[in-house]
């Protein structure tokens, strides 16, 4: 409990600061944290990427095995993504089975995944209606200091990116590069009344877990959206965070293929 | 993987060491943000993080103790840290792992100083190699000091396996799965050396001639280990003490 | 600058001189902690780097009010326990008025440690001139650790910020320290605070210090003109 009255002053300052019309680290309102993506570091994965965005440190792994399909997709691989919210990573993290904030987190991280079609999953049939390729989308999280969504989301594209399908292991062929065809950019911002401040951190939080998630593809369609936390949105809100949401993914996308492509 | 044919060949190992050599250790001192204290370690291809947090209120209240603080220690593998995706949770070895590890610690921290509470020390493995337990402890030992815990030295913690009847230091992977025997140590450092022994394990055979043998090679690789910690601690130290 | 030891680190053959964050085994003195070495003639202590600020008699500290009691409020002292403070201790305590209405759930308080038994149950109390109740003003935290630096030798650093920037302070052991005055004045003091805490081991911080509130204040003086 001893993080309470730590939360509690913190929040003292934010709103102070947010009457000035400034955020306590100096950010606009619509800027995200300094990224860092590093990938690779994981040699016993398929596929892995770690992700620092401020002091919010992840990392995803990508594990990959033949596997039965699911009956209505016969020909399609199956995409799993499952998210650990280890003690290690927030006082108030509790070990045990993932609760309803890491499966709410795994849920939205998959939805974009599925709903920009990033990865193209026709390629990853083995025999029709038998034998498919499974991946496991595993993200780890490290440090929660806020926005731990975005940082997730950022760390499993990347991942998948730099993610070499294991074949011969399996006496299936050659292995090959895991086809991926977007990317995927969750942006939440955190509502404070009328306004809104994208990716924010654990002390801004501490106003109130409010947040508004919208995740945009490379064609600047939406592809998913998350309302989390009990507040009324209003419509002209709504879509100025839209609006916001889609002008910072692609800042995020292009700082992606920046740090990726040098790396992958 | 399948069984070499020989692990010692004009005596160097399958990875190039000597036998009384460590693998590649890297250390970084206060890690994370979130945690009192923490620690990201590498030995060999093991990736681990270290966090503390404590000493805190323990809840539920049931669990305290009037007269010391609570250990608790827990050892998790990410499910991507080894070849075959593990299940994410604790499985036997885990528990097991993490049981003998939070009592090394047990014997060293000062825990009657802070009645009633709960030192929580959580070490994630991101990718497991040979001798990740002791990699972990390194790195919970690190991240202990990190978080201010008062204890009475440092835990330090190595490997010794019997390949081809030669007893080699940090066994690599190769060397725990089909030496002849495996003995994982942990040492309490104090006044700069090694004072008694605060985890030991062992499976496989050996003579009594070999295990004395065994303790000085890992006592030998934990004063090397014991160095780097230090070092990576003073460093962390010395330049916030510097850059401002 | 002083030698940085941790725990274990043998400090003295003398276990006359054993101090603060050492312990005593056999005729040696080992250091308990991870610190600076602080060692004088006749003493040999270490201060500590870093860790969570445990309660010791005499301590100021900054509380908030976590739970009322028919007999006074448990505050939460940022701890890894809690503090009571019994209605006799609180000088605003009348026959006839309620525990909530003197001091409610979320109330700051600044109170001072008068017991602690083996069990590290803690009694504060607000009979002294430094504690109130704070309706006003801004609480910053720091860790706990660097508080001395924050106040300094004989209280100069606290001294220096209070008179140049004319706002009330009140650093509390446990890390939280209440500011009161000029809104933007309080924000200074605050980023000075800030400042004190990153740097807390370095030499010449009060000079630094001096100079960092001198230039925030020229940059004030030139925003209202």
């Amino acid at each position: 409990m001893s993080n309470d009255i730590l939360s509690e002053i913190k929040k003292d300052y934010v709103l102070s600061k947010l009457r000035d019309g400034e955020r306590i680290d100096g950010r606009k309102f619509d800027e995200f944290r300094k990224l860092e993506i590093r990938t690779g570091l994981i040699g016993k994965a398929e596929g892995s990427a770690y992700v620092k965005l401020g002091n919010t440190q992840v990392v995803v792994g990508i594990k990959m095995q033949p596997g039965e399909p699911f009956p209505d997709v016969p020909d399609k691989g199956v995409i799993i993504v499952n998210a650990e919210l280890v003690p290690l990573a927030s006082p108030i993290f509790e070990p045990g089975p993932p609760d309803e904030n890491s499966i709410e987190l795994a849920r939205v991280v998959d939805r974009g995944i599925r709903e920009s079609e990033a990865v193209d999953l026709s390629k990853l049939c083995i025999e029709p209606g038998k034998k498919v390729w499974i991946i496991f989308v595993d993200i780890h999280a490290l440090d929660d200091d806020g926005n731990l969504l975005d940082a997730s989301a950022i760390a499993s594209i990347c991942a998948l990116m730099n993610t070499k399908v294991p074949a011969s292991r399996f006496g299936l062929g050659e292995d090959f590069d895991l086809p991926v065809n977007d990317i995927p950019v969750s942006v939440t911002s955190l509502i404070i009344g009328d306004k809104f401040l994208v990716d924010p951190t654990r002390d801004e939080m501490s106003v109130g877990e409010r947040t508004l998630t919208v995740t945009v593809d490379k064609s600047d369609n939406i592809v998913a959206i998350q309302k989390s936390g009990d507040y009324l949105l209003s419509e002209p809100l709504f879509t100025e965070v839209l609006e916001v949401s889609i002008r910072a993914s692609k800042k995020i996308r292009e700082e992606i293929l920046r740090q990726c492509s040098k790396a992958c | 993987m399948s069984r070499p044919e020989k692990f010692i060949i004009d005596g160097k190992r399958l990875d190039g060491r000597t036998p009384d050599q460590l693998r590649p250790i890297k250390i970084e001192v206060d890690y994370l943000k979130r945690a009192d204290g923490s620690c990201y370690l590498e030995m060999g291809k093991n990736r681990v993080v270290a966090a503390v947090y404590g000493p805190r209120e323990v809840h539920p209240r049931h669990l305290q103790d009037p007269t010391k603080a609570i250990i608790r220690y827990r050892y998790n593998m990410a499910p991507f840290s080894v070849e075959e995706r593990k299940r994410p949770g604790p499985d036997r070895r885990s528990i097991e792992i993490s049981k003998v590890s939070k009592e090394a610690f047990e014997a060293v921290i000062m825990k009657e100083l802070f009645p009633r509470s709960a030192i929580d020390i959580f070490v994630e493995v991101l990718q497991a190699d040979a001798g990740s337990r002791t990699a972990c402890i390194n790195a919970a030992s690190v991240a202990l000091v990190d978080a201010g815990i008062p204890m009475k030295g440092i835990l330090t913690s190595v490997a010794v396996a019997k390949v081809d009847g030669v007893l080699v230091l940090d066994p690599m992977k190769e060397e725990d799965n089909y030496g002849e025997a495996d003995i994982p140590f942990a040492f309490l450092i104090r006044g700069g050396k090694i004072e008694s022994i605060a985890l030991l394990q062992m499976d496989g055979k050996m003579t009594k001639e070999e295990i004395k043998e065994a303790i000085n090679l890992a006592k030998k690789g934990a004063m090397e280990i014991y160095q780097m910690q230090r070092e990576a601690i003073m460093k962390k130290f010395i330049e916030e003490g510097e850059n401002e | 600058m002083r030698k940085i030891v941790l725990p274990g680190d043998l400090i003295s053959t003398n276990p006359k001189v054993a101090g603060y964050g050492t312990y005593i085994e056999g005729d040696k003195v080992y250091a308990k902690i991870l610190g600076l070495f602080d060692e004088a003639e006749n003493s040999a202590k270490v201060i500590p780097l870093k860790g969570k600020y445990i309660p010791s008699i005499g301590d100021t500290v900054i509380g908030i009010v976590r739970e009322v009691t028919a007999n006074g409020w448990n505050l939460d002292i940022n701890s890894p326990y809690q503090a009571f403070l019994p209605l006799t201790e609180n000088p605003e305590t009348k026959p006839g008025k309620k525990p909530n209405d003197i001091l409610d759930l979320g109330d700051a308080v600044i109170a001072k440690v008068i017991n602690i038994d083996p069990r590290m149950r803690v009694t504060v109390t607000m009979k002294d001139k430094i504690c109130r109740a704070i309706r006003f003003g801004r609480i910053v935290a720091i860790n706990p650790a660097r508080i001395p630096r924050v106040i300094g030798k004989k209280g100069s650093m606290i001294k220096l910020l209070k008179s140049e920037l004319d706002v009330q302070i009140v650093a509390g052991q446990n890390g939280l320290i209440w500011l009161n005055g000029d809104r933007r004045k309080i924000s200074i003091a605050e980023e000075a605070i800030y400042l004190i805490e990153e740097e807390a081991h370095t030499e010449g911080l009060t000079d630094r210090v001096a100079e960092f509130l001198r230039r925030r204040k020229e940059c004030l003086a030139q925003k209202n003109s």
